[in-house]
């Protein structure tokens, strides 16, 4: 027990750095309530117990990292089981007498035995993350070279952050140990269930006996009074996660990845300008990300623009918007403005380096959603008329003019079913089953158009009874509003709904995973409420029915890229896999497959950029990383031996046929390797079943 | 200050532009019709230098598609203060006199300091709207104009010549002036303010009367003839080879071994 003054101490201590922290927690609440309203949260309880479980499996953290998360999980589940620890710690400093260092037997017993292991998890695991940063220095700890740094963060915060967290938990979990240690050494026992604090008290009998009363003393006041100084500063550290993370995995983002919160929150007054231009005008659960963030850059890790040296980095973001509200706390918490995020969380540039692949928002462990900042800053942007990329602006103008991103005329935009041997029906004519939704490029772009014509020869062969709007369909906007021009998406919405609500048709199927992404997720707020189903989905249905029979076994080795918007925002990760098994083709996983997938670096209007930044550009990586994979594989020699059959990037997008194509000729790899959609596979191997024919093609064989 | 920006529209060229039955011009009603590109830039330069000089910024323009609205409100929402359509009976494609007329016409009672519009337009390329609006009104014009400041009574523009020579004429206001390009790109109007303003603000409608007419008339429209037509070889690189070769070779220009 301790003495009187010590427990006058004590208490006192408690009363003024609690006092000042709940002060600090206080205007964390000021802080995070300062964002506008966000969409509104169901199912609480529901979520709550999601969350409970995920933070209790670590589940969230396990999506990268194994090995360090796996250290982690050590410290988690010890710091989560120091709560009774140290609730008994306090009592062995308050009650006379009590003490339970030597207990080995009844329920203290395996208790005792779980502190002990536990103690040494956690040191283990902080020694590892402290070794990794300090010593190690691991380079994904670090920024590219032009990400904006809040001076703060400039200076090294999160290192210094970094080491008083390490140090703490050190100090804490070290001194409660030798504390325990210190008790066994006293008396000259060892404690069976206390393997480690046993093993370390033989060291400790050396001390002189009258040491011992002293070393206990201080090794509490190290473990649990350390506690109470700390707690302060446990506001400003990145180890308020502890309470953040779990909270913002409770309030995570409900409903469909692919739907994106109103540039404007629900019912707000009709001044209240779009998207964001300074951190109140972010949805609050956005600033309660910069409190739950632990500077990870697990996000950047996935992050395509990073992995291109972009300036961009999602981590950075977080970051800066923390280490501001640190330095402005009681001001922003009173109601002080911020400066523009452009200013001290994210560059310009870097905004425009998004490719809205939701990688960063997949893979963070806390449920953060950086991505959400950055299309509202380009929200906020485009509407104050910033200076855009020309590409994008003269892509926003065109898309405005003609409703295509090709700005060429409406009644251009079948041409491409002009050469077909068949007449496509026209859903404002006629009633079908299906209405496709082909989309731009899959429309307009001359490289993918006879992919296009594919999918609709093998449609017609399987008997699907389809049609398309011809010149009464329109850029789905899914870009332009991950763009930030949430006014051109919205016209663009309401003219498609408004054409497709005058057909008849039971479903829609789309070509493109980004207008698929829009009408499945997005149009139903603005009342195109529609069973929309990506091809890939329809055809491997066909082939389960028997619809469509594949006459030839194809024999190419080849591996599958999931294009963003099919796989991990809208998880159609098995229909273009089950269909390239159905072709008989060998096929390889690459490293990055499914939710992890990598970004081909065309999205949220990167595509339409007018300038392409010098650097592995994320298409070109993607193409390497296939070689490889394909590489690998049983039988065939990775060191540059001659493939046995030819190679194959598969890919399920009209953006990826463009990207791909070219990454493949700018990484100097044609003729080893071919990009082809996952219809050319089905058409090939469908052989005489694929009876239409694209008829002026075959006039144009020259004699 | 007060500037007056005169905008047309006309045909958008990414569309196919087909001729009308008769031959004598473009069949208006298949096309789209668009603001002309250097209007854009003239509504930019009026922006810039009401932004820079303080004043309002009127754009004004005869409605010959029906559709002028749309160009209008997204003049507003670039910045421009108000916006006037003269209507009439004045079809698609109605000649530059015209419209310069009708122009000079409706905004002389507004007593404008200085007059911005395109230097020209992809439809006639005659580049006479600004030199007849600059006459009706009797007051200076200069053309092919990169950059307008405006200073009490006088405005200072720069104009590009040929070759990368540039020159600067200082000329007293009022004055009409041809814009090439504004000295910034042309901003992008977001759509929800578009629509924000098609909704609330007000054009006003002048009723504009009869025009001088063109002096001259399209005797015929068409699309070039080609005089010879290339044909397009397909093939792996030898088969191509091979072609040229045989060609070569048939046109006797060299020996076949
Ligand atoms: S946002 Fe998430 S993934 Fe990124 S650094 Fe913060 S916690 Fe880690
Ligand atoms: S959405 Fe993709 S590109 Fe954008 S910040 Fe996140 S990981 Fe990077």
């Amino acid at each position: 027990m301790l003495a009187l003054t010590e427990r006058t101490i004590f208490v006192l201590m408690v009363a003024v750095f609690g006092s000042i922290t709940l002060w600090g927690f206080f205007n964390m609440y000021r802080i995070v309530r300062r964002g506008r309203a966000a969409s509104k949260f169901q199912n609480l309880i529901p979520q709550a117990v999601k969350a409970f479980l995920e933070v209790g499996l670590q589940t969230p953290v396990y999506k990268s990292r194994l090995i360090l998360t796996t250290f982690h999980a050590f410290i988690f589940f010890g710091f989560s089981y120091y709560l009774l620890v140290n609730l008994n710690d306090l009592l062995e400093g308050f009650l006379p007498g009590y003490s339970t260092a030597e207990v080995s037997t009844g329920i203290i017993g395996p208790l005792n035995f779980l502190g002990d292991v536990l103690s040494i998890g956690v040191l283990l695991g902080v020694v590892v993350f402290l070794v990794r940063r300090f010593i190690a220095k691991d380079k994904r700890l670090e920024f590219n070279k032009d990400v904006l740094l809040y001076p703060a963060v400039e200076k090294g915060g999160v290192k210094r952050d970094s080491l008083v967290v390490g140090g703490f938990i050190l100090l804490h979990v070290g001194s409660r140990f030798t504390g325990q240690a210190l008790r066994l050494a006293e008396r000259s026992i060892i404690n069976p269930m206390q393997p480690f604090a046993s093993a370390l008290s033989f060291a400790l009998r050396a001390l002189p006996p009258s040491a011992f009363t002293s070393a206990i003393h201080a090794s509490w006041w190290i473990a649990i009074g350390l506690i109470v100084v700390f707690l302060p500063y446990f506001i400003i550290s990145k180890h308020v996660h502890i309470i953040a993370a779990p909270v913002n995995l409770g309030l995570a983002k409900q409903g469909e990845r692919g739907h994106l919160d109103p540039a404007v929150p629900p019912g707000a007054p009709p001044d209240l300008a779009p998207g964001a231009a300074t951190l109140a005008d972010l949805a609050w659960p956005r600033l309660m990300d910069a409190y739950a963030c632990i500077m990870c850059n697990r996000c950047q890790d996935v992050c395509p623009a990073h992995n291109s040296l972009r300036p961009l980095s999602p981590s950075a973001l977080e970051i800066n918007k923390r280490y501001w509200l640190n330095e402005n706390f009681t001001g922003f918490a009173g109601g002080a403005a911020s400066p523009p995020l452009t200013e001290f969380a994210i560059s310009p540039e870097a905004v425009w380096a998004c490719t809205t692949c939701f990688a960063c928002v997949r893979v963070c462990p806390v449920g953060n959603e950086p991505m959400a900042d950055i299309v509202d800053i380009r929200r906020r942007m485009v509407n104050d008329g910033a200076e855009l990329d020309s590409g994008i602006q003269s892509t926003l103008e065109k898309i405005g003019k003609t409703g295509n991103s090709f700005g060429q005329a409406a009644r251009n935009r079948a041409k491409w079913a002009a050469t077909l041997d068949f007449k496509i029906k026209d859903a404002r004519k006629e009633a079908m089953e299906f209405l496709w939704f082909v989309g731009d490029y899959a429309s307009f772009d001359a490289r993918v158009q006879e992919i296009t014509r594919t999918v609709a020869r093998v449609l017609k062969s399987a008997g699907v009874d389809f049609g398309i709007l011809y010149d009464g369909e329109r850029n789905s906007g899914n870009d332009v509003r991950r763009v930030g021009e949430e006014g051109l998406f919205e016209q663009l919405a309401e003219q498609n709904i408004a054409a497709m609500s005058k057909c008849n048709f039971q479903r829609v199927i789309t070509t493109d995973p980004h207008t698929l992404n829009a009408l499945k997720n997005e149009y139903p707020d603005y009342g195109g409420k529609w069973d929309t189903i990506h091809y890939t989905r329809l055809l491997a249905q066909l082939i389960d029915e028997g619809q469509i029979k594949l006459a030839k076994k194809l024999d190419y080795r080849v591996t599958f890229h999931d294009p963003c918007y099919l796989g991990r925002y809208n998880k159609g990760f098995n229909p273009p896999r089950a269909l390239i098994q159905a072709t008989g083709c060998e096929f390889v996983e690459m490293p990055r497959n499914k939710e992890n997938s990598y970004c081909c670096g065309a999205g949220g209007g990167q595509i339409w950029m007018g300038t392409t930044p010098p650097g592995e550009r994320p298409a070109e990586n993607r193409i390497r990383e296939a070689l490889a994979a394909l590489a690998t594989l049983n039988g065939h020699g990775g060191n540059g031996a001659k493939p046995d059959k030819p190679l194959l990037f598969v890919v399920a997008c009209p953006k990826d046929v463009v990207m791909y194509t070219d990454a493949v000729k700018t990484t100097g790899n044609e003729g080893k390797i071919e990009v082809k959609d996952v219809i050319q596979l089905i058409a090939e191997a469908m052989g005489e079943e694929l009876q239409t024919s694209n008829s002026q093609l075959q006039n144009a064989v020259p004699a | 200050m007060n500037i007056v920006v005169s905008i047309k529209q006309i045909p958008n060229l990414t569309d196919e532009l087909e001729i009308n039955a008769e031959g004598t011009g473009l069949d208006h009603d298949a096309l789209q019709y668009v603001l002309n590109e250097f209007d854009e830039h003239a509504i930019e330069e009026a922006v810039l230098a009401k932004e820079a000089t303080g004043g309002t910024v009127t754009v004004i323009g005869v409605d010959t598609t029906g559709e002028l609205d749309g160009a209008l409100h997204t003049a507003l929402a670039k910045g421009a203060d108000s916006a006037v359509k003269i209507t009439g009976d004045f079809p698609r494609g109605t000649d530059s006199h015209t419209q310069a007329k009708l122009i000079a016409d409706a905004i002389r009672g507004m007593s404008p300091d200085i007059v911005l519009t395109g230097v020209q337009a992809a439809d006639d390329r005659d580049g006479q709207i600004g030199p007849m609006i600059a006459a009706h009104l009797g007051v200076p014009y200069v053309g092919v104009v990169t950059g307008v400041q405006v200073k009490e009574g006088k405005a200072v523009v720069h104009k590009e010549y040929a070759g990368g020579v540039m020159a600067e004429f200082e000329v007293a206001l009022p004055m009409v002036v041809g814009v090439q390009a504004a000295h910034q790109p042309p901003r992008y109007a977001p759509v929800s303010k578009i629509r924000q303003i098609a909704k609330t603000a007000k054009i006003d409608e002048v009723t504009g009367g009869a025009g001088p007419r063109a002096g001259s008339t399209v005797r015929r429209m068409f699309k070039p003839e080609s005089a010879g037509h290339a044909e397009m070889w397909e093939g792996s690189p030898e088969e191509v080879a091979d072609k040229i070769a045989t060609l070569l070779a048939e046109k006797g220009l060299v020996k076949r071994g």
